[in-house]
């Protein structure tokens, strides 16, 4: 990683205090800023209007009584899973 | 505070690593995605299921933490620093976003997933109504690979307080009184 470039003006070899004013944001910032704006607008309408329906697992629950029929429906907090093939052999 | 020159190498050995890994982890992540949104097959979506799980919550969550840490040490510990500079400044964005994400999704949807999927008792239509988090993981990874671009580009652009910072280190006279009586 190279080291950060040095805005120095070569034509002003004394260093003295600068009055310019701060440079502007760059124009990919404001298109990335616009676009970034644009999608998360589109996301929050998506979500309060509920047109790709319920976010969240439970969008994924199956329909008619809602629920897996089984007692799963708890599903871990700390994201881990324990694997099938790690059970050793039953009986 | 600067690093010196070898442990900087070495934290950006591992964020390199750690951060590339993760767009690999993902990379893998994904078939298993595209087989929950195409397959029918229970025991095929099950497999797939698990699958996503351990890869969420094994590989890539600790990437992504991993990704964040080194990035923040290593801003703050060049002359870029965190704040100085756009493409620093939106990729540490980007990045914490991505994660955020990512850990709301393993512990939301892809564990809720991994537990239908591993319960013997759940039935093959319940497993067939799961769905998928391609959207996701799809968004994800255009997301990682804008980063890698910032990253490798590094668009020119200062922020205020990066041209602040510059104008205080070239010329002692715009610092502050207070620090100035310090020295």
């Amino acid at each position: 990683m190279g080291e950060p470039p040095r805005h120095s003006n070569t034509d002003d070899p004394e260093p003295r205090p600068d009055l310019r004013p701060p440079p502007a944001v760059p124009g990919w910032v404001k298109v990335s800023g616009i676009v970034a704006l644009v999608l998360a607008l589109l996301i929050a309408i998506v979500l309060l209007t509920g047109i790709g329906g319920p976010h969240g697992p439970a969008r994924h629950e199956p329909s008619g009584d809602g629920a897996p029929s089984s007692a799963a429906g708890m599903h871990t907090v700390t994201g881990r899973v324990e694997s099938p093939l790690a059970a050793g052999p039953t009986g | 505070m600067t690093l010196r020159r070898r442990v900087r190498k070495l934290i950006l050995i591992v964020h390199l690593t750690v951060s590339v890994g993760w767009i690999g982890a993902v990379g893998a992540y994904i078939p298993f995605d595209i087989t929950a949104a195409t397959s029918q097959d229970s025991e095929t979506l099950r497999t797939a299921y698990i699958a996503m799980a351990l890869i969420a919550s094994n590989v890539l969550v600790p990437l992504a933490l991993a990704t964040v840490s080194t990035g923040l040490v290593i801003s703050l510990g060049t002359r870029w620093g965190l704040l100085q500079h756009y493409w620093v400044l939106i990729s540490f964005l980007l990045t914490v976003a991505a994660t955020v994400v990512l850990w709301l999704q393993t512990t939301g949807a892809i564990s809720y997933f991994a537990a239908v999927a591993t319960d013997p008792t759940t039935s093959a239509a319940d497993v067939q109504t799961l769905g998928n988090t391609l959207g996701h993981s799809l968004g994800g990874t255009v997301v990682l690979l804008m980063i890698l671009v910032l990253n490798v580009y590094k668009p020119s652009g200062l922020t205020r307080y990066g041209w602040r910072k510059q104008h205080e280190q070239r010329d002692p006279r715009t610092r502050t009184d207070a620090a100035r009586s310090g020295r």
